[in-house]
């Protein structure tokens, strides 16, 4: 279960008002810890300077961005993983984290 | 080779507290379950009943295509678009929700609950600008056979959705049969039973149940009860997300 760990996330998104719903959303949540970026740039200076397990692609972001913090992810933090939220809420959001950390916790 | 995947009614996630009850057929929100994640595109079908006056407050949306379909009383739905709308009985909502929508959506229904469908597709393309449509489901043209209600194109009794994805309903009555063709190689059809029974290739179906059937081009049932409803929901099954 991810409720007994701390997991540190990015949240990468560029409509700021759904953004701060997904921070809410991370930082509601009982060990999860969220961060959210709403450029590319802000995302950057983010990504080099912390360490997250799991940054969330959101709304706004095209695979060309994609590619690009793929790309950043590798040089800087090749274990961290890379996930696609759909949603924009509480809807999916639980189950993309738990699909992509479940595994990984319950070793 | 055909590929099915069955599940009964009461295999679905449920849960209420005092204003909601939701049959979740795949995992959603606190629902988790790596079996039931999703069937191609389709990734939601929740089985949601509603009581009178109460409903979802302001929330998000974004990157999904949302089908709302009341089976009993109406919705009241509002959105950052523009748009206030009742949705009731014999009618579809659908939000492409793209780049960003904010809505809330509540029982309009002041002394009943209202039951509704909500399906969530994938989009075939990420960040489009959002779109809402609302159509009549056209109950002269789905008796005895399917009518489509959700489809790439628009119609006067379909709502556009941005995948290659089709919705269509029919009634039926005891004894007919209907036969099925996926409307696209390497789509797959989700069929749910709304009211009735019927057989689809050694399955039996009541309602509430559903069978998800890919790998093949077409398939046939058999009526086996009066007042049959059946909602087929025809979806891509190799997603690229």
């Amino acid at each position: 279960m991810t409720s007994n760990i701390s997991l540190r996330l990015l949240a990468i998104g560029y409509h700021p008002e759904i953004m701060q719903v997904l921070h809410r959303l991370m930082n509601s949540h009982s060990g999860w810890k969220g961060d959210i970026a709403t450029s590319l740039e802000e995302a950057t200076s983010l990504i080099t300077n912390n360490t997250y397990d799991g940054i969330l692609l959101a709304v706004g972001v095209t695979p060309e961005d994609e590619t690009f913090i793929r790309t950043q992810v590798e040089i800087t933090a090749p274990d961290t993983k890379i996930i696609r939220h759909y949603g924009g809420g509480s809807g999916l959001l639980e189950n993309e984290i738990r699909t992509t950390f479940e595994n990984l916790t319950t070793k | 080779m055909t590929r099915y995947i069955f599940h009964k009614e009461d295999s679905r996630h449920h849960e209420f507290n005092e204003w909601l009850d939701s049959k979740k057929t795949f995992s959603f929100a606190d629902y988790y379950n790596p079996k039931r994640m999703s069937f191609g595109a389709l990734r939601v079908f929740n089985d949601d009943t509603v009581q009178a006056t109460k409903g979802f407050g302001r929330h998000p949306h974004d990157n999904m295509e949302i089908i709302s379909i009341p089976l009993e009383g109406s919705l009241i739905h509002k959105d950052n678009l523009g748009n206030e709308k009742v949705v009731k009985k014999g009618e579809i909502q659908l939000m492409s929700t793209g780049s960003g929508v904010f809505h809330s959506e509540y029982n309009h229904e002041q002394d009943k609950a209202t039951r509704f469908l909500q399906i969530w597709i994938y989009p075939a393309q990420l960040n489009n600008a959002p779109a809402y449509s609302q159509v009549a489901i056209n109950e002269a043209k789905s008796q005895h056979q399917f009518s489509t209600i959700v489809a790439p194109e628009e119609g006067p009794h379909t709502a556009r959705i941005q995948q290659d994805a089709w919705l269509s309903i029919g009634h039926f009555g005891a004894g007919e049969t209907f036969r099925y063709d996926i409307r696209k190689k390497d789509n797959g059809a989700y069929v749910y039973l709304i009211s009735g029974n019927i057989e689809i290739d050694g399955h039996n179906l009541s309602a509430g149940d559903a069978l998800g059937i890919s790998d093949t081009h077409s398939f046939s049932g058999t009526i086996k009860s009066q007042d049959t409803t059946i909602l087929i929901t025809d979806v891509p099954m190799n997603l690229e997300k």
